[in-house]
């Protein structure tokens, strides 16, 4: 199990770092997210058009933490679909490589493409605008795992559509982190939203990270029924988006889906 | 008595409303080599992939090395193998990581030794340190090989191996599958248009026609019952 596993994961670094225009690709967006958003703090502040202080710090750490969601979304897809534009399912499946084993080789890829991506801009950001991610002590680990948990779910669902239902949904995983952007509160509170939008981003567990963020920065309090709220959510939505991405698979082979699926 | 690498029971396969395999049963000998014939459609493609596990039958049953493809599958795909030049292996990584990639996933123990072993059988040494994606149709069919040989497969699956090769490096390719195949005393299950090809290599053969096998059997005996003097007349008089 570990040895397939562990093929899968220096397959998957190999694409991912092994050339730099790659590895590039892997840490630009998030490092010009992060210059793009601090000097914009940092005009609002000189200009005092901001009515608090710490707001520095709380729109650079949103940004960064959508990215985790963001980063490990596609670092999940963009290892599977790797799969399908080099038209390799039919050797790995063929293969004795289990369901699990891949589920597992895309988590701890995407995992590790989301740390390396997301470094350079936290750096970049502390360098810049003496910025601390760190303020968010232990719940930093906490939102960072559930907010990459939130991004898996949503790849293993994008991932499942497309091998499927073919190419036409590949567009989804770079669209679908859109949608649930207005829903997700990372910028602003659950509250400016209007009613319906804000009974719609109830549903999902992004709302509470970031909601538990502001709280823990503004008023340096926790709120716990949050947090259990996250874990509850995502544990829900993980398991039923791998069960869907499995379920697809074998949708898959039954209609005969896995020979010759490619560009 | 014969004993069977595979044995296809009563198999069906349906895509929609379209029956593709239609009740076909046949077996496969040990230690043998066994051609598929087939006209477009056929459903040759199809059969390959349900003894692979790729496609899941609509009914019947698969038995391979004495063990059921249904509850036995992850058991069944560490002894066999397959090759096609409509698949590919993965075009970023080069062949040496391609073939370290898939002996991992094989589970091969000491597999740089068998893989070296093999490269320089099939005289590949010089494409290891090249981008899989860069290589020609005849070097990714010897690559493509190799892969289907590192785990030393107790039967072999070959989709049409030769196809879009030049006629030195098809004969090297034949010759070198029957070596194997002597060497191993595996079995080969072999679909191919090339039918001088399937003559001379293979022993048995199974010939589909619209998702049944319209001929099955001892290809020497199927051409002397039919009068027939060459495989091309009978698939032309059969197929």
């Amino acid at each position: 199990m570990f040895g397939r596993i562990l093929a899968l994961i220096i397959r998957y670094k190999t694409i991912s770092f092994g050339s730099f225009p790659r590895l590039l690709s892997i840490f630009y967006w998030p490092s010009v997210q992060i210059l793009f958003w601090g000097f914009f703090s940092n005009f609002l502040i000189e200009n005092n058009t901001t009515p608090f202080i710490g707001v520095l710090s709380i729109i650079l750490s949103a940004v960064v933490l959508w990215d985790v969601l963001f980063r490990g979304q596609l670092g999940l897809t963009m290892s599977f679909l790797e799969e399908i534009w080099s038209r390799n399912l039919t050797n790995l499946f063929i293969t004795p490589l289990r369901e699990y084993e891949l589920v597992f080789s895309l988590i701890i890829i995407s995992m590790l493409r989301t740390l390396i991506g997301l470094t350079p801009a936290i750096f970049l950001a502390n360098y810049f605008f003496d910025f601390h991610l760190f303020e968010l002590g232990f719940y930093l680990i906490f939102f960072f795992f559930n907010l990459i948990a939130i991004g898996w779910s949503i790849g293993f669902v994008v991932s499942g559509l497309v091998l499927r239902y073919g190419h036409s949904f590949e567009e989804l995983a770079w669209a679908i982190i859109f949608i649930l952007l207005p829903f997700s509160c990372v910028y602003y509170p659950l509250d400016s939203l209007p009613f319906m939008m804000q009974k719609i981003a109830q549903v999902f567990p992004p709302v509470y990270v970031f909601e538990s963020m502001r709280k823990i920065l503004i008023d340096n309090q926790v709120e716990f029924q949050q947090l259990y709220r996250i874990i509850i959510l995502n544990f829900t939505y993980l398991l039923l988006s791998i069960l869907f991405f499995i379920k697809m698979i074998s949708s898959s082979r039954k209609k005969g889906l896995l020979i010759n699926q490619g560009e | 008595m014969n004993s069977f690498v595979v044995k296809v029971s009563n198999l069906v396969k349906t895509f929609e409303t379209k029956k593709i395999i239609k009740n076909i049963s046949f077996n496969v000998n040990e230690n043998s080599v066994t051609g598929v014939l087939g006209k477009n459609g056929a459903g040759k493609t199809t059969l390959l992939g349900m003894l692979m596990g790729l496609i899941s039958p609509s009914s019947g049953n698969i038995e391979i090395l004495g063990k059921n493809l249904f509850f036995k599958k992850n058991e069944i795909l560490k002894d066999i193998n397959f090759q096609s030049p409509y698949i590919d292996l993965p075009k970023k990584m080069t062949v040496e990581q391609n073939l370290f990639f898939y002996s991992r996933l094989y589970g091969i123990k000491k597999f740089k030794d068998i893989i070296y072993d093999l490269v320089k059988k099939l005289k590949m040494s010089d494409l290891m340190k090249k981008n899989y994606g860069s290589l020609s149709a005849g070097q990714k069919t010897k690559v493509n090989l190799c892969k289907a040989l590192i785990n030393n497969p107790k039967l072999l699956l070959l989709d049409e191996p030769t196809a879009s090769l030049d006629p030195e490096t098809s004969i090297f390719i034949r010759e070198f599958l029957l070596d194997y195949q002597k060497k191993n005393k595996s079995s080969i299950l072999i679909t191919s248009h090339n039918l001088e090809e399937i003559q001379s290599i293979c022993s048995k053969i199974i010939l589909l026609k619209l998702g049944r096998i319209a001929s099955n059997g001892n290809l020497n005996e199927l051409l002397k019952t039919n009068n027939y003097s060459s495989l091309k007349d009978f698939f032309l008089g059969q197929g």
